[in-house]
């Protein structure tokens, strides 16, 4: 039968005619042209470019930014276009995260005049592709004791160091590269040609398989002075770009978790055992009462999150808060759809597999599923549990 | 007189012969109910309430057709329907794909009316918007009737060719490709003119951003018109009858009474 999304709480009828219609746009794509194909992607490892493609002309890339050839939608707008794409894949959305949220809005955010007119009209069409280096092999949870370092060489900047686990890497044109220079971190443009430059691809994935991850090396890479962003300094530079991505997680986890409940629905009412259908029976209502349960809350926490981004009256704990919920509803979905389709379940015909596997590492990226619970706990009692000397 | 395609001599306006080659192109769209939406019926009655509504499928191969001609020869598309305010939205999706102008026909006592009326008010709207050519869907999803291309056509005078494929755009009219019996035949028509658009090879463009953006700000240009009385009356209504219970089948012995009922009953081998 065909997708409708789940809606008990009639969230449709809070939304504007317009953020519908966005909606309704990615949501008819990723339908006609992501679900066919996404299998034969994940099996082969692959980004097709076509997707690049599509996604800059229909115009959602850089969603709430504004100028430069952006489209400067709303913040609801960019969380339902989220939550599309990740119906279709998480590995999708991660693109358009990754080009929107890591790589455009650092630049729209904290870069010259230049460096706008230069890089965002072509990343908005799609015709370039960012990623955005933060994660370094030993430093994940703790990006601020990173060791990629950039040296003031009079003309130019030398970077030295890597980078990991970099969505979009190999495939990018621009990377929005963090390092410290004198000590202090700044954020620098790097292009792919740039000498002393490399972007292998990570292989031997069980998860994100339709989407490039990739490693950023730099052997005394040389950019030019004009490509650091002048407006900002430290972890703020980084971590405001995270909130912008965490906060389209939240809405793509649900759209991850509508595929599976859809699914899980469809195969209870078909499945038959024991001469009638599996939905008949009390444990499986109960699993499918409690994903709708869980998908109701998670929408409700992801609207109400997105009305305080367009009035600005959000704060960074509440986005940690819904980026955690909805990842770990979201996997647990997956995991209880396995359950419902039975073997079934571990077979590429249906989605659940590849969204539970995806899921497992949408709850580690983007700060961990952890590392927001201790953001929450310093919230609540004003104390940092992050970090400790041991004796 | 042509010089290089370009028309010479009597002109008032140095640009006039770039105006007359601009057609006014009116594209005519209907709201219909998802065709993958499950139909539900209460007591003989359809229960619409919340069903998906889409443009008409053929309707939005027509809207194809209306913009290429628009992007080969220049001009404006104007989108017309007929239908309550909830059409509203119908147009805008058709703006948010591209079309220029948007019109919408309604007034108080048009809830019933037959295909003579729905055709007479069609007519009268394009004759008094001044298009000089109209696309339309071949058929729509709800009713299947095909009956309002060549309805409107007729009322107006004009020609009109059914079920076209592919269109290509000339000065003063257009050829269209139409399926015949062991082939395509290519068809010339001058302006004015009316075209019914089947599925062709070209798909219909998906809308974007922008577009969407710019339906946000249209406007719906709200006509009424001239309906006449209507000429049919339904006597009654009915549902389809049940389907028969299928036939089931257990053991391997029954493989081949099951391949001779799927040769020989169901066609489908």
């Amino acid at each position: 039968m065909a997708y409708e999304g789940l809606d008990f709480y009639d969230v449709e009828s809070l939304l504007s005619e317009e953020e519908v219609m966005i909606r309704d746009m990615v949501r008819d794509w990723v339908e006609d042209e992501v679900l066919p194909k996404i299998e034969h992607a994940c099996r082969e490892g692959i980004f097709p470019d076509e997707w690049r493609v599509a996604l800059g002309e229909m115009g959602v890339l850089g969603a709430p930014l504004k100028g430069y050839g952006c489209p400067g939608l709303s913040y609801m707008a960019y969380g339902l276009i989220c939550q599309e794409l990740e119906r279709g894949d998480s590995g999708l959305r991660s693109f358009a995260s990754v080009q929107g949220s890591l790589a455009m809005y650092p630049i729209w955010e904290f870069g010259n005049e230049e460096q706008k007119e230069k890089y965002l009209p072509k990343m908005a069409s799609g015709e370039w592709v960012g990623c955005f280096g933060l994660t370094e092999p030993d430093y994940g949870s703790n990006p601020g004791d990173m060791i990629t370092k950039a040296e003031d060489m009079g003309d130019h900047y030398l970077l030295n160091g890597a980078k990991m686990w970099i969505t979009n890497g190999t495939i990018a044109d621009v990377a929005i590269v963090w390092a410290k220079l004198d000590g202090v971190i700044k954020g620098f443009i790097v292009e792919k040609d740039d000498e002393g430059f490399s972007a292998p691809e990570m292989t031997g994935k069980h998860s994100l398989k339709a989407s490039v991850t990739s490693e950023l090396v730099f052997q005394d890479c040389k950019i030019p002075k004009d490509r650091m962003l002048p407006d900002v300094k430290g972890l703020k530079g980084p971590f405001s770009c995270l909130n912008n991505a965490r906060y389209g997680i939240s809405w793509g986890a649900i759209g991850a978790a509508q595929a599976c409940f859809h699914s899980a629905k469809e195969y209870a009412l078909s499945r038959i055992q024991f001469d009638h259908p599996i939905a008949s029976y009390q444990l499986v209502q109960n699993k499918l009462a409690w994903m709708l349960r869980e998908i109701t809350k998670a929408q409700l926490l992801a609207y109400h999150l997105g009305l305080k981004k367009d009035d600005s009256t959000w704060f960074a704990e509440q986005i940690s808060l819904a980026k955690m919920n909805n990842v770990d509803m979201a996997l647990e979905i997956a995991r209880m759809a396995r359950d419902i389709h039975g073997a079934n379940g571990i077979l590429d015909e249906y989605c659940i597999m590849r969204h539970m596997a995806n899921l497992e590492s949408v709850k580690t990226y983007e700060g961990t599923h952890d590392i927001h619970n201790l953001i929450i706990g310093k919230y609540i009692t004003g104390i940092q549990a992050f970090t400790r000397k041991l004796d | 007189m042509l010089m290089n395609g370009v028309p010479v001599g009597g002109l008032s306006h140095p640009l006039e012969w770039m105006v007359k080659t601009m057609p006014d192109i009116a594209v005519l769209i209907k709201r219909v109910p998802d065709t993958i939406a499950k139909i539900i019926v209460v007591d003989g009655t359809i229960d619409l309430s919340g069903v998906k509504w889409i443009i008409s499928p053929y309707d939005e191969y027509a809207i194809e057709s209306a913009l290429q001609h628009r992007e080969a020869t220049g001009g404006s598309v104007t989108a017309i329907t007929l239908g309550n305010a909830d059409c509203d939205k119908t147009l805008k999706d058709a703006k948010a794909l591209g079309c220029d102008e948007l019109v919408r026909l309604w007034q108080d006592g048009w809830e019933s009316l037959d295909s003579n009326g729905v055709q007479s008010i069609l007519a009268g709207a394009i004759s008094d918007l001044g298009s000089e050519i109209v696309y339309c869907g071949k058929a729509a999803a709800d009713t299947n009737a095909g009956s309002t291309g060549p309805g409107v056509a007729e009322k107006l005078g004009w020609a009109s060719i059914s079920n076209v494929v592919s269109v290509s755009f000339e000065e003063g009219g257009v050829e269209a490709l139409v399926p015949v019996a062991g082939g395509q035949a290519k068809v010339g028509i001058n302006f004015p003119c009316l075209l019914t658009i089947d599925k062709g090879p070209n798909e219909p463009r998906r809308p974007n951003v922008r577009g969407i953006m710019m339906a946000r700000k249209a406007e719906v240009n709200l006509k009424g018109g001239q309906a006449p009385a209507a000429t049919i009356s339904v006597i009654s209504k009915s549902t389809p009858p049940a389907k028969p219970p299928g036939k089931t089948y257990h053991g391997a012995e029954n493989v081949p009474a099951v391949v001779q009922a799927l040769r020989d009953e169901a066609n489908v081998i």
